[in-house]
C-alpha cells in the first residue's frame, strides 16, 4: 500500500532518523579508520620486509592472494568460531582484505625504485636506514599511497558486511531496511553509503595527486 | 712541490665468478691532478672507479686512499669523504635541487643554515641561477642536471672526486663548455679527480694524465703527448687519426716560450753590452718601462747607431697568452703568415715569443 512517493519516504527517513543513521555512519567510519590504521601499520613494514627477499615475497604474496579470493561471508564463517562476533572479528576481517593492496604496492613500489638512485645515495655515503628513509620510501610513496587508497575505498564497501558479524555500520541500515520492507530506510542507507564512498575516494584521489606532486612524480 | 699520492691502486683485480672484469690494474693519482680513465664500453672503467669508494669490493690487490687501505676504513665514512658523480647523473627526483646538492651535508648532519649557504655557493660555482635551487631535477635540462651532479659531489668539499662520465648525456657544445668550466673550477679547487670517459677529445682536454683500459687491463698511462706517440696498434686505433692535433690542444703556449731574447728598454744606449746579448738573433726587441713590447728592429738597422730610431721599429704581430693552446698558437701563425708570435701575460708584460721552431722542438722532444 504505497502512500508516498519514494523520495518522500527517503526524505522522511533522513529527517526523522538522523540520530540513528548518523551513529551508524559514524560506526562505519570507525570500522574503516581502525582497519585502515591496522592495515597501514602492518602492511607497509611487511611489504618492505618481503621486498628484500625474493622467496619470502613470492610466498607472502601467494598466501595473501589466496586469502583475497575467499568471499567475505566465508571469512566470517572462519572467524566466528574462533573469535565470536562483534567489533574485533569485523576489524580483523576488514584488515585481511585491506592489507593485500598495501603489502603488494609497498613491495612493488620499493622494487621499482631505480638502482641508480640507491647507488647515488650509497656512493654519497648514506647508510642503510638513510637509503630507506631518504630514497626508497619517498620514491615508492606514490605507489604505496595508491595501495592505501585502494585499501580504504575497498574497506568502505566491505565494512557494509560487518553487520553479519555483529558490528554496526551502514550495513545495519540496509539490512534492517530489507528485512522490514522499509523502502525509505533501505534507499537512504544505500544512497548515503554510495555518496560517502565516492566522496572518500575523491578526497583520497585528490590527496594522491598532491602526494605525487610533492614527490616530484608528475608535472605540477 | 712534492706531489702527494692521494689514490693508489696496487695490482687490483675484480672477478665476477670466473669473469675477470678488472685485471691487475696499478695506478696512482697525485694530489690536485685530473686522471682520466678511458676505454671502450665494458672495459671496466666504472668498476675500477667504484672499487675506489668500495661501492664494489675488489677481489685482490690493494687500494690506498690518502695512504690508508680502503678495506680498513668504514665504507660509509670513506664515501662521505669522496665526491662521486655517478654515470647517468642520478639526481634524486623527489628532492629539490637544493636538497640534492646538500644531500651529503644532510647525511653528515650539518646545520640547516650552513646547508643553505653551501647550496647557494655551489649553484653559483657551477654557473646556474640561485632560483634553480627550488626546482626539481625534471625541470632542468640534461646539461643543467650534470652541473648539479658536479655541485652535489663538491658539497662536502671532498679532496677526491670520482666522476663517471659526468658530461656523458649532453650535446657536444654543452659538453665542451662543461669541460672548460671544470678546468676553470679546478684551478681554484685543486681537487684530486679521477674522471671516466670514453671520449678521447674529452680525455685530452681535461686529463693531466690519461690511462687507457682494454678488457679490464690498463694498457698505458701518460700525458696526452705520451699517448699520441704510442706505437701500440690498439692504442693508435683507439685514439684515432688526428689525435695528435687534439693533443696539441692540451699543451699551453707557456711550455714553448723562448725567453732568452735580446731585449732593450726604450731609450737605453746601444753599447757593446747590449749588442753582445744578441747572439745569433737577427732582431732585437724593445720594451717600455712597464715591460710592454713596443716592437722589434733588425740588427742591421742599428749598426753603428747609438740610439734606436723609433721610425725603424716594426710592431709585433698580435700577441698570444701563455695559457693559449699550442694548437691555437700554430693556427694563429698560419693565419697571420708569421713564423713567430709574442707571448704577453694578462698584465701585458712581454714574456717572450713562440715560434714554429720552439713548438716543433717541444713536440719532437
Ligand atoms: N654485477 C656484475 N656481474 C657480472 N659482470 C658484471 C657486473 N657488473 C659489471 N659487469 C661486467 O663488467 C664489465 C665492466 O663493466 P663496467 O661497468 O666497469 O664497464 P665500463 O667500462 O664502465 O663501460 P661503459 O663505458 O659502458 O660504462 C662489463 O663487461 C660488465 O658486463
Ligand atoms: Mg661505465
Amino acid at each position: 500500500m504505497r502512500t508516498n512517493p519514494l523520495w518522500m519516504n527517503v526524505w522522511n527517513y533522513l529527517v526523522s532518523k538522523a540520530d540513528f543513521w548518523g551513529s551508524m555512519l559514524a560506526s562505519h567510519f570507525m570500522l574503516v579508520v581502525w582497519s585502515s590504521c591496522i592495515v597501514i601499520i602492518l602492511g607497509v613494514p611487511l611489504g618492505l620486509l618481503i621486498s628484500r627477499n625474493k622467496r619470502l615475497r613470492d610466498a607472502v604474496l601467494g598466501v595473501i592472494g589466496v586469502l583475497y579470493t575467499i568471499p567475505i561471508l566465508a571469512l566470517f564463517g572462519f572467524l566466528i568460531p574462533l573469535m565470536g562476533i562483534g567489533l574485533k572479528p569485523a576489524l580483523i576481517a576488514l584488515s585481511i582484505y585491506g592489507i593485500m593492496p598495501v603489502i603488494r604496492n609497498t613491495c612493488v613500489g620499493i622494487e621499482q625504485v631505480s638502482a641508480s638512485f640507491k647507488e647515488a645515495a650509497d656512493g654519497m655515503g648514506a647508510n642503510r636506514a638513510q637509503i630507506l628513509f631518504r630514497v626508497e620510501l619517498p620514491l615508492a610513496f606514490p605507489v604505496i599511497f595508491a595501495g592505501i587508497r585502494t585499501a580504504i575505498v575497498m574497506s568502505f564497501s566491505v565494512a557494509t558486511y560487518a553487520v553479519f558479524i555483529g558490528a554496526a555500520g551502514m550495513g545495519t541500515i540496509i539490512l534492517i531496511g530489507m528485512r522490514t520492507y522499509n523502502e525509505g530506510m533501505l534507499v537512504s542507507g544505500t544512497v548515503l553509503l554510495a555518496l560517502t564512498t565516492v566522496l572518500v575516494d575523491r578526497l583520497l584521489g585528490w590527496l594522491e595527486k598532491g602526494v605525487q606532486k610533492k614527490f616530484g612524480m608528475v608535472e605540477p | 712541490m712534492v706531489e702527494a699520492i692521494e689514490v693508489e691502486l696496487q695490482s687490483v683485480s675484480k672477478f665476477y665468478g670466473e669473469d675477470k672484469v678488472v685485471d691487475a690494474v696499478s695506478l696512482h693519482v697525485n694530489q690536485g691532478e685530473i686522471f682520466v680513465l678511458i676505454g671502450p664500453s665494458g672495459c671496466g672503467k666504472t668498476t675500477t672507479l667504484k672499487m675506489i669508494n668500495q661501492l664494489i669490493p675488489h677481489t685482490s690487490g690493494r687500494i690506498l686512499v690518502r695512504g690508508k687501505d680502503v678495506t680498513e676504513l668504514d665504507p660509509v665514512e670513506l664515501r662521505r669523504s669522496i665526491g662521486y658523480v655517478i654515470q647517468y647523473i642520478g639526481l634524486l627526483p623527489h628532492l629539490t635541487i637544493r636538497d640534492n646538492i646538500t644531500f651529503v651535508l644532510q647525511l653528515k648532519k650539518y646545520n640547516k643554515k650552513m646547508q643553505r649557504e653551501r647550496a647557494m655557493e655551489l649553484i653559483e660555482t657551477v654557473g646556474l641561477p640561485v632560483s634553480y635551487l627550488d626546482r626539481h631535477p625534471r625541470e632542468l635540462s640534461g646539461g643543467q642536471q650534470q652541473r648539479v651532479g658536479v655541485a652535489r659531489a663538491l658539497a662536502a668539499d671532498p679532496e677526491i672526486l670520482l666522476m663517471d662520465e659526468p658530461f656523458g648525456a649532453v650535446d657536444p657544445i654543452t659538453r665542451e663548455q662543461l669541460q672548460l668550466e671544470l678546468l676553470r673550477l679546478q684551478e681554484t679547487i685543486k681537487k684530486t679527480i679521477i674522471f671516466v670517459t670514453h671520449d678521447m677529445q674529452e680525455a685530452f682536454k681535461v686529463g693531466d694524465r690519461i690511462g687507457i683500459m682494454r678488457g679490464g687491463r690498463l694498457v698505458t698511462i701518460g700525458t696526452a703527448m705520451d699517448i699520441v706517440r704510442e706505437r701500440d696498434e690498439f692504442i693508435r686505433n683507439f685514439i684515432g687519426q688526428g689525435a695528435i692535433f687534439s693533443a696539441l690542444d692540451t699543451i699551453p703556449a707557456a711550455r714553448a716560450i723562448i725567453d732568452d731574447l735580446p731585449i732593450v728598454q726604450e731609450g737605453a744606449a746601444l753599447d757593446d753590452d747590449v749588442l753582445s746579448l744578441t747572439g745569433d738573433w737577427e732582431n732585437i726587441f724593445i720594451v717600455d718601462g712597464q715591460r710592454r713590447c713596443l716592437g722589434y728592429i733588425s740588427l742591421s738597422e742599428i749598426k753603428g747607431q747609438r740610439k734606436i730610431d723609433r721610425e725603424k721599429v716594426t710592431a709585433c704581430p698580435p700577441p698570444c697568452r701563455p695559457g693559449d693552446s699550442l694548437k691555437k698558437v700554430i693556427e694563429e701563425m698560419l693565419w697571420g703568415n708569421r713564423a713567430w708570435l709574442p707571448v704577453v701575460s694578462e698584465e701585458g708584460y712581454f714574456l717572450g715569443i713562440v715560434s714554429f721552431q720552439s713548438c716543433a722542438s717541444l713536440l719532437v722532444g
